[in-house]
């Protein structure tokens, strides 16, 4: 307990220094690896601890992104509380969206869980394309830079983390706690747990809408990161990303999917500057990790963490 | 309807189900007094499982009415069938396999004290001594840190018992506790869920197969045939009775399913 609390306080301190030792480029780039750490994280509270395959987990991501990106072009307020509310705001949009969402979709397990996701992932999709007066169509929306310190990699790197860290925190607390335990137990026998006396379906459903506010956070941190939101955020093949990174990392580890954003995020880097064929030589990586190492990579370095 | 105000545990009057063209059940009447160990047989699609999924809220019936505890039950869901102090375990085991044996009970232990919404306190200090005392009446607690997918079958079988006692149930309803055992490991772990419930003061109702077991523990026991109940009473009754034997013998039945021996 005690070395496990040295080892985040040291990871967290090492965070903290880290961007006076990159370059803005790769600073710019460890707020991209926060940004999807926390959505690979989030979206494995439902995959590896409550056994809930989401195929439309993108769809949180995009709508913190937007409703960060909307309340940036129209609140008209000034910087300060407009940085601390925003994410606040897409935390918020977020989770009302995933509690429509998700009244439906835990209705249903497996297969067709998956795939009610998708389907309102796709729904909101279009909703992004066609309703260009809120959200700019095929354009997006651009011109989301934050001014001043914040604006500048280092300053904007410690608000993603500011925001990151808690969050983290909080999802850590969760899935240690009597809800983490029964989700995990959800997710090995969901009949079982009926018979515990739990009410499988509501606990699925907060689950799902604690994952997609997280989610939404990570959306608005990165949306003002990169300073546009575009709908391709929303589609489908942006919901294979926290899959891939969390398969990559372990699904059976908490920290596991923050490792599989990392090493997703940088491979695709410095492959993508080499060849133009980069999702191919990523492809290949990928197959090979997971056939390597089916428990990811924390999960071979570490046999077992809970 | 006041709760615990009966004499009866469990009363379950006139339930039918039909699936399409079958009639899996017709106007099935059982009584169950507290503390009996009353199991119930029937060849193979006599409606035992129909029935037992009746009794645990998987299905609803069509017609008829379950009380449990004095309080009309009909119809609930499984959830709220446990936290009324129904409790269960499934022919086909089920526990929870990616977690340890201790974390299987303490799951149990924090959905029975409706603590399943605390998202800020820590999980693996909860109920832990609570969970080792029902893991060493189960004869498990050696076991508490190991991983429940690693345990033999029969500890798994163990283990599920734990779970649902967990809860602490007023009555256990067992779906072929003995089922996939070998024969001499059956009596064992029959007789263990007999000691355990009569010192707990639970009381039974199972479905079985195998003879040896009912016969060794039932305090009654009610004879399914072709949906309908065919007979009621001690086992001596029931082990005498001819209609009873013809239906075992495999000989065809023409009685409309009159129970014999009413008692």
């Amino acid at each position: 307990m005690t070395s496990h609390r040295k080892w985040a306080a040291l990871v967290c301190t090492l965070l903290v220094l880290l961007p006076w030792s990159l370059s803005d480029f790769w600073i710019f780039i460890a707020i991209e690896v926060l940004a999807f750490a926390l959505y690979a994280m989030s979206f494995n509270l439902l995959l590896g601890f409550g056994g809930m395959l989401s195929f439309g987990h993108a769809a949180f991501f995009g709508v913190g992104a937007y409703s960060a990106a909307i309340f940036f072009k129209r609140s008209g307020l000034d910087v300060t509380w407009m940085f601390t509310l925003a994410p606040l705001v897409a935390m918020g949009v977020s989770a009302v969206m995933a509690g429509m969402i998700g009244f439906f979709s835990v209705r249903r397990s497996g297969i067709y869980f998956s795939m009610l996701t998708f389907a309102f992932q796709m729904l909101l999709f279009t909703v992004a394309m066609k309703a260009s007066g809120l959200t700019g169509g095929d354009d997006g929306i651009t011109g989301l830079k934050p001014p001043g310190t914040l604006g500048t990699p280092m300053g904007y790197y410690w608000y993603a983390l500011a925001w990151c860290l808690p969050c983290v925190y909080l999802l850590h607390r969760l899935v240690h706690s009597p809800f983490g335990l029964t989700l995990r137990a959800l997710k090995d026998d969901p009949m079982r747990v009926q018979y515990v006396g739990v009410h499988v379906r509501q606990h699925q459903w907060v689950a799902f809408v604690i994952s997609a506010a997280c989610a939404g956070l990570a959306g608005a941190l990165f949306a003002f990161s990169t300073g546009n939101v575009f709908p391709s955020w929303l589609n489908w093949t942006a919901s294979a990303t926290p899959v891939v990174m969390a398969v990559l990392g372990g699904v059976q580890s908490f920290y596991g999917p923050a490792v599989g954003a990392a090493v997703y995020v940088v491979l695709e880097v410095m492959i993508s500057g080499k060849t133009e064929y980069w999702p191919l030589a990523m492809g290949i990586i990928i197959v090979l990790l997971v056939l390597l190492m089916p428990t990811g990579l924390v999960g071979r370095l570490k046999k077992v963490d809970t | 309807m006041s709760a615990g105000n009966s004499d009866f545990v469990l009363k379950v009057e006139g339930i039918s189900k039909r699936f399409g063209g079958l009639q899996a059940l017709q106007s099935v009447d059982m009584h169950v007094k507290p503390g009996e160990f009353h199991a119930i047989i029937g060849p193979n699609g006599a409606g035992k499982s129909t029935f037992f999924n009746t009794l645990t809220g998987l299905l609803k019936a069509d017609e008829g009415r379950i009380s449990f505890d004095g309080r009309n039950v009909t119809g609930l869901a499984p959830h709220r069938l446990t936290r009324l102090g129904m409790g269960r375990t499934f022919q086909i085991t089920r526990v929870f396999h990616g977690m340890t044996v201790l974390e299987n009970v303490q799951v149990a232990l924090c959905a029975h004290a409706q603590q399943t919404w605390k998202v800020w306190t820590a999980a693996s200090g909860l109920h832990v001594q609570r969970a080792k005392d029902l893991l060493e009446r189960v004869g498990l607690a050696a076991q508490w840190a190991r991983t429940a997918k690693t345990l033999a079958h029969g500890d798994q079988k163990r283990l599920e018992l734990a779970i649902a006692l967990a809860s602490q149930p007023k009555l256990l309803l067992l779906d072929e506790p003995t089922a996939g055992m070998a024969a001499q490991e059956r009596l064992a772990s029959i007789q263990l869920v007999h000691q355990v419930a009569q010192q707990l003061g639970i009381s039974c109702v199972f479905t079985e197969h195998d003879m040896a077991v009912v016969f060794a523990v039932a305090s009654r026991i009610t004879v399914l045939h072709q949906g309908k109940v065919l007979a009621v009473g001690l086992p001596q009754e029931v082990r005498a009775s001819a209609v009873v034997q013809q239906v075992y013998l495999g000989e065809p039945v023409v009685t409309d399913g009159q129970p014999v021996p009413q008692g």
